[in-house]
């Protein structure tokens, strides 16, 4: 839907962002995982079409946007930044906003106000100001002044930052509502794994200012059986052995840097022991570090070595390849 | 001292008798005033609002030039636009000289500046995140200035103030344009300066007390006005 070719951004100078390609699909949930200061934001402003970047480009719908986008492509992406500012006035003017300027019909916005409000569960702030309102509350205005305009992309920068979880659970569910009801490509930066984990079909990592190889993948969607301690769940052709005492679905991710690699399976504590092959190794943005890829059982999982260790393990795509990890180390969410 | 109190009680009874001197040339301030501030706001603060939210080539000298302008002896902009007003300048088939457009041109070109370079300040200080915010809500250009401009409506309103204080306390540029012609140029100031230089202080003071009620009522209308609405 909207898509970053061969994009280097500066600012003042200094280079905060450079990526060869980076795209937001129709209908995908993206999560954009990094640290502050790793470009997250930028990257949003750039998708948002509020910034055009220093070299590259931007491509919105499979047309190449110009440098000063015009307001009529503008107002299909809708970005939340990440300390929202609402505008003078009440909850309902600032919720009104985008919809006069589409010269929606009053009768028409009353009724979409009334389901953001519903789903985001403001009806009791739609008379307030803004300094009548926390942190978190701003935040969900904020998300309901953007759903309102039922945008084609919608750009969250750390959407649930200021608050707290029953409100941050309330606002993704109401993303995932919009989702369900009508095409909508969501991409959501944010520091917090579980939230990435939890809400992104798709998760990119930025690492100053570039995608980084290592990417929280290793993600699986299953559902726990009940009981508690270590359980094992059918991934694939593989189990995995997890120790949690959740039950239902719910996602799984092993932590590339917590996957031990060998040519041979070791006698160890690790419960999951699984052999495959090595598919590609990706050398990390500064060298250090190899991604290793492996598919184990028609799953594929990658695990993080050092660039020293790959070496000594004679590492290549094609090699049989150990990979182990302790049911402790997988992450429920 | 009994000068002084001589020229308020003659400045008293001038006011309370409705003289129709003192009206006629307060309402001609007026009309030039209000006729400047609104061609030098309408102009300016557009003008400011470009300079602070626009990155261009140049940007850094346009704000130098502005706030120079600032500074810009009133007495010099009166010579300059003589020159260009008289028979023999550029513009001399207006014949314009010592009319009220006349003056109304030296007072827009004395408040432009201090509008364009007060409302730049004044949208400088308004947080970028309601511009961008108004922007991906699908604002155009338009629609974003007014939404960075109502968030410094305080700043805005004192910038209107100021350039009508500027242009209603202006003399310099009205003396040298106008020519003080009586019962066609002659402003509250000039008038002032005038009756002063001829020794009528009671009248020069009555002018000066109309003219602080004129400053005074301006700004007490622009404090209501904008004590309209809350946050």
């Amino acid at each position: 839907m909207v898509e970053l070719r061969q994009v280097r951004h500066r600012y003042e100078g200094r280079l905060v962002l450079d990526l060869e390609q980076f795209s937001v699909p129709r209908t995908g949930a993206l999560t954009v995982v990094g640290h502050n200061g790793s470009g997250k934001s930028t990257l949003l402003r750039l998708l948002a079409l509020l910034e055009a970047p220093t070299e590259g480009q931007v491509v919105f719908n499979g047309a190449v946007v110009p440098r000063r986008a015009p307001a009529s492509l503008r107002r299909r992406v809708t970005l939340v930044e990440q300390r929202p500012i609402l505008f003078r006035g009440t909850v309902r003017q600032n919720l009104e906003y985008g919809l006069r300027i589409r010269d929606v019909a009053q009768t028409a916005a009353n009724g979409i106000i009334g389901d953001v409000v519903e789903q985001l569960g403001l009806q009791a702030l739609l008379g307030r100001r803004r300094h009548e309102l926390s942190d978190g509350e701003v935040q969900r205005v904020a998300v309901a002044r953007a759903l309102a305009l039922r945008p084609d992309v919608l750009l969250l920068d750390e959407p649930a930052s200021s608050a707290d979880r029953a409100a941050a659970g309330a606002l993704y569910r109401a993303l995932a509502a919009e989702r369900a009801a009508r095409p909508l490509a969501v991409c959501i930066a944010t520091h917090q794994l579980e939230d990435a984990y939890r809400w992104g079909d798709d998760i990119r990592a930025l690492a100053e200012g570039r995608l980084s190889p290592v990417t929280p993948e290793n993600l699986f969607r299953v559902d726990l059986p009940a009981g508690d301690g270590v359980k094992s769940v059918r991934v694939g052709n593989i189990n995995i052995a997890v120790m949690t005492d959740r039950t239902g679905p719910v996602v799984l991710a092993v932590p590339p840097t917590d996957i031990f690699v060998s040519r041979e399976p070791l006698p160890s504590s690790a419960r999951n022991v699984l052999s495959g092959r090595v598919t590609g190794m990706a050398i990390e943005h500064r060298g250090a570090g190899v991604h290793v890829r492996a598919d184990v059982g028609g799953v594929e999982l990658v695990a993080a070595v050092t660039a020293e260790a790959a070496r000594d393990l004679g590492l290549s795509p094609g090699n049989a390849v150990v990979f182990s990890f302790k049911a402790t180390a997988v992450q429920v969410f | 001292m009994d000068f002084l109190a001589e020229g308020f009680r003659r400045a008293l009874t001038l006011l309370a008798s409705g003289d129709a001197e003192i009206y006629g040339i307060a309402l001609l301030t007026l009309k030039v005033a209000i006729v400047a501030t609104v061609i030098a706001c309408a102009t300016g603060l557009p003008l400011g609002y470009f300079l602070a939210t626009r990155r261009f080539w140049g940007r850094r000298a346009a704000l130098t030039v502005v706030n120079t302008a600032l500074a810009f002896p009133t007495v010099v902009v009166g010579l300059l636009l003589y020159g260009l007003l008289s028979r023999r300048g550029p513009l001399g088939d207006l014949g314009w000289l010592y009319t009220w457009q006349a003056i109304v041109v030296g007072d827009v070109l004395l408040a432009l500046p201090l509008a364009a370079a007060l409302s730049a300040a004044a949208i400088q200080g308004v947080d970028p995140r309601v511009r961008r915010t108004a922007e991906t809500l699908g604002a155009g250009p338009l629609r974003t200035a007014w939404t960075v401009a109502r968030e410094a409506r305080f700043a805005l309103a004192a910038v209107m103030t100021a350039a009508f204080g500027q242009v209603v306390a202006e003399i310099g540029a009205a003396m040298i344009v106008g020519g003080n012609i009586r019962g066609s140029t002659r402003t509250l100031t000039t008038a002032v300066a005038l009756f002063t230089s001829q020794g009528d202080f009671g009248m020069a003071l009555a002018l000066g007390f109309v003219l602080l009620t004129m400053a005074l009522v301006i700004n007490v209308a622009l404090q209501v006005l904008q004590g309209r609405g809350g946050g």
